[in-house]
């Protein structure tokens, strides 16, 4: 389900909010950030989309955290068990926990985010503000990829099918399916965008001079003055972790 | 040539890495308020003819021409070397508009509606939107788009498709539109918005190309023909003069009957009392929508039998779910209520890849079939676990069949458009199924094509194969069928 606040609200929150998480660096905000976007996603119908999406890129990214700063941490000093060269230190494990929790926070806003703005608003909001329309369609473009991705992997999928492949039958006959669909995805993806750029060539997207947005997206005030808070706390919570982060000048 | 908008003199154009010309001493114009007919067989040039004319391939980037391309008056001369002038393909499409002959390559894939996608190159000239919305409103009524400007150009059916495609070039008002194959696929409604919208452009003063390989009426209400063989033009004047032309007979150019007849039906079915070999019962099945709601149903309570060696023909118009029909045969859809059985046995529970081997499916758009990188690998993928050792002999003779034998070695995308379509249907005919469905078999198939298509829907009919095609083409599905099916409001009843 698309969200109910203009797209550029949207896109400023998710940022702001990823900002303000990073800036603070606690792991309890980052978790009540994170917690928060899962919850928000359920209730926009995308829970599952986001969590996949989410799990995709974050146990990888957690479990390699784990193995750097919960095994090899030099700053380390409570070493809580020793294995060979690697020390599981409580700072280490303190320290993995914090990147962990900060990075799943801002991956979760990003999904929440990706998965529920409506991709032709965002684009026509941009374009009012007066980014180039080659910005816009990257955007759009990337937005719309997994689901094109996905529609492209249905037909080449309905295509073997119907020639005998079978591919609901287990884990194995998946990977095989998985296999037998990648290189006539990668090769169809990179065959359509040349005849893409023949069309957009041809329907005046690489000329110049100034473009016309034919869907109008409502932009009320308050969300103005939403976005304008947003971006002054996100400010502040940058200079106020710079203060506290800047180092202090001892006695000469 | 004098008073023409758009000239062409082609001495030869060569592909990078092509040493054979793929066109060769072609003299082409094109005069405002006149449409112009470039006909010709499967694999003749007019494509890559269409395309030089329309900035899509352009000289330098996409091979080397000699000879000339003239402009509204500006003359621009090809040596085929690094001096060459260079075509500004923005420039140039402002005064060309080109459909291509697959509809859903023209769109820009990032606008949600039909209106969107219409107003997508007015937004690139910086178009007022009032006038934008005004424009919209006015293509979407001259090629009955009105009722879909709200809808997701990706759910649009084949002929719809193609229309929004044409609109898409003709709501920039360029002055010359070339149009390569734009019948294709269109319902009766829908050939005569098209043919309308063409008389009113002529009327304005747009010169329009169109690019087929059938002298049907659209052609044949040409001012100019130029017949085209083997990247060659053979043969240039009224349709008068070269419609009875040796020139033309020897091209694969399809020669829809001069005179109206009604084409002879044929013959009842020969095994009438034998058990069917595709049931439908019942069947009833609509999309679903955004957050999972059902759309209104496409297919209501559709029955359908057919009976071994019986040739059914199902008509309809744009949208009516005539694919989506197809698509229940072989389990790629199911029927949200209903059964469909083959030769007696209900796929339900089955995964639709075990259908594959009583149901031969062809799809409408046949790129969307051709996932392999040689054209003898598409043709036996999948047939060694149907037919083990003889699937190489299998795959050898379906591509015999179709006229594709010399051509195993080749990628299924450097293939012309009919020949991909005779690919996808050796695909189906190598597997030898029990019941073959066909959507949309003839379109972009010239003279040698429909033949080899006729010979193997018969042959299939003849071993006892129950055979369903969906067809626009009315003539063709009278003379084919035993049985012309109209699917309307999700039913099916004689038409």
């Amino acid at each position: 389900m698309p969200s109910t606040l203009p797209p550029l609200t949207s896109l400023t929150a998710a940022g702001c909010t990823a900002v303000i998480t990073t800036a603070a660096g606690t792991w309890p905000l980052s978790l009540a950030v994170g917690l928060a976007a899962a919850v928000l996603a359920v209730r926009a119908g995308v829970g599952r989309r986001v969590l996949a999406a989410a799990a995709a890129v974050l146990l990888p990214l957690g479990l390699s955290l784990l193995m750097l700063h919960g095994l090899f941490f030099p700053e380390g000093r409570t070493v809580l068990a020793v294995w060979g060269p690697a020390r599981v230190t409580a700072e280490g494990l303190t320290f993995a926990l914090e990147s962990g929790t900060r990075t799943g926070a801002c991956v979760m806003v990003l999904l929440l985010f990706s998965f529920t703005v409506s991709a032709p608003d965002l684009v026509a909001a941009l374009a009012g503000r007066g980014l180039p329309p080659q910005f816009g369609f990257v955007l759009a473009s990337a937005l719309t990829l997994l689901p094109a991705m996905a529609g492209r992997l249905d037909n080449i999928r309905a295509a073997q099918e119907a020639r005998g492949l079978v591919l609901r039958g287990g884990m194995l006959s998946r990977l095989v399916g998985v296999r037998l669909q990648m290189v006539p995805l990668v090769l169809g993806l990179i065959e359509d965008s040349g005849s893409r750029a023949q069309a957009l060539e041809a329907r005046g997207f690489g000329g110049p001079g100034p473009r016309t947005s034919y869907r109008e997206v409502a932009d009320p005030p308050a969300g103005r003055r939403f976005r304008t808070a947003l971006l002054l706390f996100a400010a502040a919570a940058v200079a106020l972790r710079l203060a506290a982060s800047w180092p202090v000048a001892g006695p000469s | 040539m004098a008073g023409a908008i758009l000239a062409a003199r082609i001495c030869s154009f060569n592909f990078h890495g092509e040493r054979a010309p793929a066109l060769r001493d072609v003299d082409f114009s094109a005069r405002p308020g006149t449409v112009t007919a470039v006909l010709g067989g499967s694999g003749s040039g007019k494509t890559t003819l269409g395309k030089l004319l329309a900035g899509w391939l352009r000289p330098g980037p996409a091979g080397r021409l000699r000879g000339s391309l003239a402009l509204a008056g500006e003359l621009l001369e090809f040596q085929g070397g690094e001096d060459d002038p260079r075509i500004n393909p923005a420039a140039w499409s402002d005064r060309v508009g080109y459909v291509p002959q697959e509809a859903a390559a023209m769109l820009s894939t990032v606008r949600s509606t039909v209106a969107e996608e219409l107003a997508f190159g007015l937004e690139n000239r910086g178009t007022p939107r009032a006038r934008m919305l005004r424009e919209v409103a006015g293509i979407a009524e001259l090629t009955g788009l009105t009722a879909l400007l709200g809808r997701d150009p990706a759910t649009l059916s084949g002929g719809e498709l193609r229309r929004l495609a044409m609109a898409c070039a003709v709501i920039t008002g360029p002055g010359v539109l070339v149009l390569d194959e734009p019948l294709a696929s269109l319902d009766a409604a829908g050939v005569i918005q098209v043919r309308d919208l063409i008389c009113r452009l002529t009327g304005a003063g747009t010169a329009v190309v169109v690019l087929s390989q059938a002298a049907d009426g659209l052609a044949r209400s040409a001012a100019h023909w130029i017949i085209l063989d083997g990247g060659t033009a053979t043969a240039t004047g009224t349709p008068r003069k070269l419609i009875r032309s040796a020139e033309l007979a020897r091209t694969g150019t399809v020669l829809p009957a001069v005179t109206c007849t009604v084409p002879a039906v044929r013959a009842q079915s020969p095994v009438p009392d034998t058990e069917p070999v595709l049931e439908l019962e019942g069947v009833g099945f609509g999309f679903p929508g955004a957050g999972g709601a059902v759309h209104e149903p496409l297919l209501r309570n559709l029955g359908l039998t057919v009976r071994p060696g019986e040739i059914v023909a199902v008509t309809g118009r744009n949208g009516a779910g005539k694919s989506t029909l197809l698509r229940h045969f072989n389990g790629l859809l199911r029927p949200d209520t209903g059964t469909v059985r083959v030769a007696g046995q209900s796929f339900a529970g089955l995964p639709a890849g075990r259908a594959a081997a009583s149901v031969g499916l062809l799809f409408q758009h046949p790129r969307d079939q051709l996932f392999e990188r040689t054209v003898l690998r598409e043709v036996s993928f999948g047939l060694r676990r149907l037919h083990g050792r003889e699937a190489g002999s299998r795959a050898h003779e379906a591509l015999e069949t179709v006229g594709l034998s010399r051509d195993a070695a080749t990628h299924p995308a450097e293939l012309p458009a009919s020949k991909q379509r005779l690919l996808a249907l050796a695909t189906v005919l190598a597997r030898r199924p029990a019941v073959l469905a066909l959507d949309e078999p003839t379109v972009g198939l010239d003279r040698h094509g429909l033949g080899r298509l006729d010979h193997a829907v018969s042959a299939a009919a003849a071993r006892g194969a129950a055979v369903v095609l969906v067809t626009h083409d009315a003539a063709y599905a009278r003379a084919a069928a035993h049985r012309v099916l109209e699917l309307d409001g999700g039913c099916l009843r004689d038409a």
